[in-house]
């Protein structure tokens, strides 16, 4: 089976040509996970950068050392992550892991994807360009979220709880 | 094909809510399955304008008893 119409429906690789989309999927792998499956913790080295073919993962993030983890967001199909690390090659800034049986994710190592960007520098241009954007739109969603937390907040004092 | 990027936001703000692909537009009413919890859809807009085959919509989701959960 084609994964190509897979890739299409992933915002990172939007505006890459098939033969482009081809090149990347030839660098991936395919690994699956299981409920309860971590992918990797926070405070990691690791460089690969990861996207959901199916099913869903949550990112996690402890503040201080000996408190409690915090789910971020859950991420499910077509998402990225893992990205952070690509971009900064700081270590893993969350801890993400899979929350659904059988989720299936497509890893892209580092070195691999830097090769074909310098070989083809037009896919990186387009990769770099679209994890921008879709890291905007995590902020868009953070941001929404932080307004449902006030309004929520907000509602809990006109209640007078 | 359209694919419809939706950032789903839970009523309250207690839950972080989720970013997910679906190949289908979402419509209110609709049930969705975040993390191991089960959402409807409230109220859905257009949090961007469309990128070519790219739509970005922004979904308000509440938390749905379930026969599951009733019974715990």
């Amino acid at each position: 089976m084609t994964l190509l119409p897979l890739m299409k429906a992933v915002e990172l690789f939007h505006g890459l040509t098939d033969a482009q989309l081809q090149r990347l999927l030839d660098i991936s792998q395919e690994v699956v996970y299981h409920d309860g499956d971590v992918i990797f913790e926070q405070g990691a080295a690791g460089d690969a950068l990861y996207f959901i073919s199916e099913g869903q993962v949550e990112i996690c993030i402890r503040c201080t050392p000996g408190t409690a983890e915090r789910t971020e967001v859950f991420l499910g199909r077509g998402q990225i992550f893992g990205e952070m690390a690509l971009v900064d090659r700081g270590t893993r800034s969350a801890t993400v892991r899979c929350c659904q049986d059988d989720t299936i994710l497509r890893v892209i190592q580092g070195d691999a994807f830097t090769a074909l960007c310098e070989a083809d520098t037009a896919i990186g241009y387009v990769i770099m360009r679209n994890i921008a954007c879709d890291l905007s739109f995590k902020l868009r969603h953070r941001n929404l979220n932080l307004d449902a937390s006030s309004q929520g907040a907000a509602a809990l004092e006109e209640g007078g709880l | 094909m359209i694919t419809y990027k939706v950032s789903y936001v839970v009523i309250g703000g207690e839950h972080p809510g989720a970013i997910a692909n679906e190949i289908e537009r979402p419509c209110v009413g609709a049930r969705v399955r975040i993390g191991r919890g089960t959402f409807e859809i409230v109220e859905i807009h257009e949090v961007l304008p469309p990128r070519e085959d790219f739509v970005f919509l922004h979904a308000t989701v509440r938390p749905v008893e379930t026969a599951e959960h009733a019974a715990e």
